[in-house]
């Protein structure tokens, strides 16, 4: 429930987001709804972050789907990245996602040789969690023996020229943010509004208006998150202890399915490294406002199937 | 003694004071935390050397170093930041960070922001954890971060962090307002302290609006406490004037709990969602909340513990 407030203004507090009366079903990702979340100081019997979280994504008729590829030999212990794991795992996940046998078909569902190709992915060299250059080169590899020659794919975090692209592929990391919440695939395309500090106040509430740009709605065909090093801490700067190697790929086509995913993921691992609900703030509305505001997917984890690859110890989702 | 001596003792004389009043000046800027930024971070540490050139960026363009992280340094009250790398052959490179803040109590509130690593003996607090070493002293927040960590690393941090304290020549005080924290109970490393609804949101969600009226001019503690092996939350808020606080309990009341009454009590207790209690009270400029407590005894006797020390914490 929203309580009017005399100015006539709505005022949105915890007590609402934590009874589910406020942004969506986010709280449901989060685990805060749920009867035993143990929301005090993680002291509640049978506080188990893991068995609540693995209860969510598993709708049986989903409204979106997102394949979830993990390898133990993806990142070594000096967490180096081995990129032929990585190609392995990115066509395992595509496989599976589209249901063909053979790479380069499953390519070709989404990207023809005439089109002009934007991989959007973050590099952002303050923070230090950015997608790492083997997923970079295996997807641009694949969209190469798919047809699409190199000339005609622009990889970038700053300068993709989405006006020239005729598709994009939008490739982020995941990273709690301590003024967004969480920034996955619907904040990676902050840059394209060119005006990214105006969208991080009110918990970025309006990043989905980045995808309706006319220069980038509807290009969209695929999101691939490097999930190898996710980041779970509140920032803004980087604090190594809040860094995991999670060894993950996801692969979607549905940003705020993406993103919820990953929400629960962080939640999950913060639950686990506190030893109690340690819940992600600000809440990222920009998730619930893609969903019931800009209606660029479904942020309902009822709604939404994850289907594991691989590696299946720790997978927290 | 002969004149010609007496003539090398002037000298030595006249040497010696303006080496004392260099290094009177010096002190003096380094206390300022001015220009001579650059003469705290020293050029050699443990075999890593200063590469390139140092970086000093302000409140006008932290965002240039930082995009989209400045934020939360501009909530406190940031003055300038000096960046330095430093290289060695065959080893991660080390990146030293010093911000400058007007005020040794938001030095203090900076490094109050991220509290997760282990506690070490450092400057007037210190913090390491794989391969990131934050520590404050005086007016100065320190990052010292390796690209990647060892043994050896650590030790190279850890002697940057000490010359590093050296060179800052004067202890800052910590903000008054932690003298209103209980001790019993206290889980001392849960301590945040801030002003603005930026920083609050970042480490309690209480609501979308500024419900409690925060701003740059008021002072902010957030801790939490154990009691009977259950947790709950303290956000103590110290504003200029009693009428200030009143105005944000009032708002507060409203907001939170909803409420129309005409006249709003001073102190309340309610059960909200979850079986959990939250306590209210204004005192003096002062505004105590408890939020998480298990029940109502547990949330009355944090508050009048805060209450009781409140009045005797100046600004």
């Amino acid at each position: 429930m929203r309580h009017q407030r005399e100015d006539k203004h709505e005022a949105v507090t915890r007590r609402d987001f934590l009874k589910g009366a406020a942004y969506g079903t986010l709280g449901v990702a989060m685990g805060l709804n749920l009867s035993c979340s143990g929301s005090n100081g993680g002291t509640a019997v049978g506080f188990d972050p893991v068995s609540m979280a693995k209860s969510l994504f598993q709708a049986e008729n989903p409204l979106a789907q997102v394949v979830l590829v993990r390898n133990e030999a993806a990142v070594d212990s000096n967490h180096v990245v081995n990129a032929k794991v990585v190609g392995e795992m990115l066509d395992a996940a595509m496989k599976t996602f589209t249901g063909e046998n053979d790479v380069a078909k499953a390519w070709q569902r989404y990207f023809r040789p005439q089109d002009t190709v934007g991989i959007k992915f973050t590099r952002c060299s303050y923070h230090r969690i950015h997608v790492d250059q083997a997923v970079i080169d295996a997807i641009t590899a694949r969209l190469a023996a798919s047809g699409v020659s190199k000339e005609r794919v622009h990889a970038n975090d700053y300068g993709v020229p989405v006006k020239e692209c005729t598709a994009l592929i939008n490739v982020p990391t995941i990273k709690v943010h301590s003024l967004t919440g969480i920034a996955v695939s619907l904040k990676n395309y902050i840059n394209f509004t060119g005006r990214e500090s105006s969208y991080h106040h009110d918990g970025s509430v309006k990043l989905g208006e980045a995808w309706l740009l006319p220069e980038v709605k509807g290009k969209t065909r695929l999101i691939i998150v490097d999930a190898l090093r996710p980041y779970f801490g509140p920032g803004p700067q980087i604090n190594p202890l809040h860094q995991w190697d999670y060894k993950g790929i996801l692969v979607g086509t549905d940003p705020v399915a993406i993103d919820t995913v990953c929400l629960r993921l962080c939640q999950t691992k913060r639950n686990l490294f506190k030893g109690e609900e340690w819940v992600i703030t600000p809440p990222p509305k920009s998730i619930a406002a893609a969903d019931t505001q800009y209606h660029l997917g479904t942020s309902d984890p009822l709604k939404i199937k994850v289907v594991r690859l691989g590696w299946d110890k720790d997978a927290l989702v | 003694m002969t004149p010609a001596i007496r003539g090398t003792g002037n000298l030595a004389r006249r040497l010696i004071l303006m080496t004392l009043i260099a290094l009177g000046g010096l002190a003096q800027n380094a206390a300022r935390g001015d220009e001579t930024m650059p003469q705290l971070l020293p050029k050699n540490v443990a075999g890593w050397s200063a590469a390139g050139e140092d970086k000093v960026f302000t409140r006008n363009n932290i965002f240039e170093y930082m995009d989209g992280a400045g934020e939360i340094y501009l909530a406190y009250d940031f003055q300038r930041l000096l960046v330095r790398e430093y290289m060695k052959w065959s080893a991660p490179r080390l990146v030293a960070e010093v911000y400058q803040m007007a005020s040794s109590e938001d030095a203090y509130g900076i490094f109050s922001h991220d509290r997760d690593g282990q506690e070490i003996l450092l400057g007037q607090g210190a913090i390491y954890g794989a391969g990131l070493l934050r520590f404050w002293k005086g007016r100065f927040f320190v990052r010292l971060q390796a690209e990647s960590e060892s043994e050896q690393v650590k030790q190279a941090l850890l002697a940057l962090g000490k010359k590093i304290v050296e060179a800052v020549p004067q202890n800052g005080k910590k903000p008054p307002l932690l003298a209103a924290l209980p001790r019993e109970g206290l889980i001392k490393e849960s301590i945040h302290f801030f002003h603005t609804p930026v920083s609050l949101n970042v480490h309690y969600y209480l609501a979308d609006s500024n419900v409690l009226n925060l701003s740059a001019k008021t002072d902010v503690a957030l801790a939490r406490y154990e009691r009977d092996k259950r947790k709950m939350r303290l956000l103590l808020c110290r504003y200029k004037t009693p009428g200030e606080a009143e105005a944000a309990f009032e708002q507060f009341n409203k907001i939170y709990f909803h409420d129309r009454a005409a006249k709003t009590p001073m102190f309340r207790v309610e059960k909200v969602e979850k079986g959990e209690f939250v306590g209210a009270q204004c005192m003096g400029s002062s505004v105590i909340l408890v939020f998480e407590a298990a029940d109502r005894a547990s949330c009355e006797w944090l508050s009048k513990l805060v209450a009781a020390r409140v009045k005797g914490v100046s600004r």
